[in-house]
């Protein structure tokens, strides 16, 4: 007899949803066996009779209550937008490698919904007393989302915080905090020109990368991005390999 | 009815006994090992592995998964790990777990199926499943499921060098599974299993600053969308063929198996199912042992025979 393991599918339920922006919506279910999350890791949600599930970073987990931050979008989307308290929902997680936090002075930067994997190691690393400075960059103030605190935002419009690309503040936060590491989460643009500013000062990165899904759990190869390994160029799966991948070792595209 | 006492789920092709007709699709449960997490694998009747070259292969660059009304298209390209990885690493977890398994192979040749085949044989491998109509690879294999000269000479030569339980699996996207069907058999196949993904392409628009802008993923369409093509191919070639077949597409849940089952399927796989229900396959494995019992079905014949009307 194999000793019984944590299945890693099962249901929870709501405990309530709201609109933290303009397009952001947070949902905060309660499985009916406790888990155990890592920052950067994920669950994929069943979306009624919608052929994949939609992968979501966790953005809190406490209190045995999973949050989770997403834009409404697509039929995905907008069916897990529609849920209400006492509603079952049906996750697949949590599933991933998640960030790995050390005993370093770190930088944490991310874009737009992009922010709640980078929020949970934030809040972490507070608990583990890591140093570490959290900026984020949203489209407006209108998108930035109400429950969430940041060390600095940014927004392309200056309408809240300074005004511009997040990517623009980079060199900036690098001169003035100084950080021994770098941890990111956005559109893989903004992450591609972090990396490529951390290298120029020797600092290394951890991002947490994010593609389209069928499986969820490494079998597909439907999320493969191209990573240096072992002297190679070769395949890895965000899903299973990832979501967080050493910044040096992606091939952007 | 009666309940069963004992129920007896095994279906045999060749020397190979299945324990149930439950198999799981090709590219859907990877090596197996995977899946540990969510369901006892060495229940299901077989796991049919990603399929297998000789060399690594990388897949396809662009955009892999689109998701459609009722189904989704793949565009993966066979990406695996190559068959010396796959008899190194792989082979030995299956053997160890008691996984029943069939190794689907690729080849962009005659010679490289050949290959694939012997390697199979010598390591005592019990049934391989030949992907003719993989529709994302740019040579190969589907040319050989869609032409029945060049697959009868293939089937044969792996006939040739192979003893164990030989399936061919058909592509839906030639005029006549039937004529695929029959080759197949005349040229040795134990089994055929149907179908392999339909070709489509997904279209997505966007407009952007009053301009359109256009993606699109050009693959295989699987899931429940395609159910229906399949029943009918399976009823096709159950009309021309004796061999068993495997029927896939589109199977999510018992009725399903049911409906493969009563147009002429001795087995089935399940596919796309298995990436947004990873518990699937032997949720339906326990499913159709109770359903068998309580309805005083003891043998996998007296339920398909009262399923066709024979009884």
């Amino acid at each position: 007899m194999i000793a019984q393991k944590t299945k890693k599918i099962q249901k929870g339920l709501v405990n309530e949803l709201t609109r933290v922006s303009k397009s952001l919506y947070l949902i905060r279910f309660t499985p009916h066996t406790p888990v155990d999350i890592k920052p950067g890791q994920f669950v994929s949600v069943l979306c009624d009779n919608l052929t994949l599930r939609r992968p979501f970073s966790v953005m809190d987990y406490e209190d045995g209550v999973i949050s989770i931050l997403f834009k409404k979008k697509g039929a995905g989307t907008t069916y897990i937008s529609n849920l209400k308290q006492g509603d079952e929902i049906d996750f697949v997680g949590p599933m991933g490698n998640g960030f790995n936090i050390e005993r370093k002075k770190s930088l944490l930067i991310s874009a737009g919904v992009g922010s709640a994997p980078v929020f949970y190691l934030h809040k972490k690393m507070e608990e583990l007393g890591v140093e570490n400075f959290f900026a984020s960059g949203f489209v407006s103030k209108e998108e930035i989302p109400s429950n969430l605190e940041f060390d600095m935002v940014t927004t392309d419009d200056g309408s809240e915080g300074k005004k511009g690309s997040i990517v623009n503040y980079v060199e900036g936060l690098i001169l003035s905090f100084n950080p021994e590491k770098i941890y990111c989460c956005g559109p893989e643009i903004v992450l591609k020109l972090i990396v490529q500013t951390a290298e120029k000062h020797s600092i290394k990165t951890e991002v947490a990368m994010e593609k389209v899904m069928a499986c969820s759990i490494g079998v597909c190869k439907g999320c493969v991005i191209k990573i240096k390994k072992d002297g190679k160029i070769q395949n890895a799966t965000v899903c299973h390999d990832g979501p967080v991948f050493d910044g040096g070792d992606v091939v952007w595209q | 009815m009666a309940v069963a006492q004992n129920v007896d789920m095994s279906f045999k092709i060749r020397d190979v006994i299945f324990k149930n007709p439950v198999l799981t699709a090709s590219g859907t449960f990877g090596y197996a090992d995977e899946f540990d997490d969510f369901t006892d694998v060495s229940s299901l009747g077989a796991v049919v592995t990603k399929a297998i070259s000789m060399e690594p292969r990388p897949g396809n660059d662009h955009q892999r998964i689109f998701e459609t009304y009722g189904g989704m298209i793949n565009s993966i390209g066979l990406e695996n790990v190559g068959i010396k990885r796959f008899v190194e690493e792989k082979l030995p977890i299956l053997r160890e777990k008691h996984i029943d398994f069939v190794v689907n192979l690729a080849g962009k040749t005659l010679d490289e199926y050949v290959s694939l085949a012997k390697v199979c044989a010598e390591h005592n491998i019990k049934a391989v499943e030949l992907n003719i109509s993989c529709p994302n690879v740019k040579s190969g294999c589907l040319e050989f499921g869609t032409d029945e000269v060049v697959l009868g000479k293939l089937v044969e030569s792996v006939r040739n060098v192979y003893r164990g339980c030989l399936i061919v699996k058909l592509t839906p996207n030639v005029t006549s599974i039937e004529k695929i069907a029959q080759a197949s058999q005349q040229a040795g196949a134990d089994a055929v299993s149907l179908i392999n993904t339909v070709k489509a392409l997904g279209v997505k628009l966007e407009f952007i600053n009053g301009k359109f802008k256009k993606s699109t993923v050009q693959g295989g369409l699987s899931g429940r969308a395609i159910k229906p093509i399949a029943l009918g191919a399976v009823s096709r070639v159950r009309q021309v063929v004796d061999i068993p077949i495997i029927g896939m597409g589109g199977i999510y849940s018992l009725i399903d198996i049911f409906e493969f089952f009563s147009v002429g399927a001795d087995m089935i796989q399940i596919g796309t199912a298995n990436f947004t229900h990873p518990d699937i396959s032997g949720q339906l494995v326990d499913e159709l042992k109770n359903f068998m019992t309580e309805n005083g079905f003891s043998t996998l014949k007296e339920l398909k025979d009262n399923l066709r009307g024979e009884y």
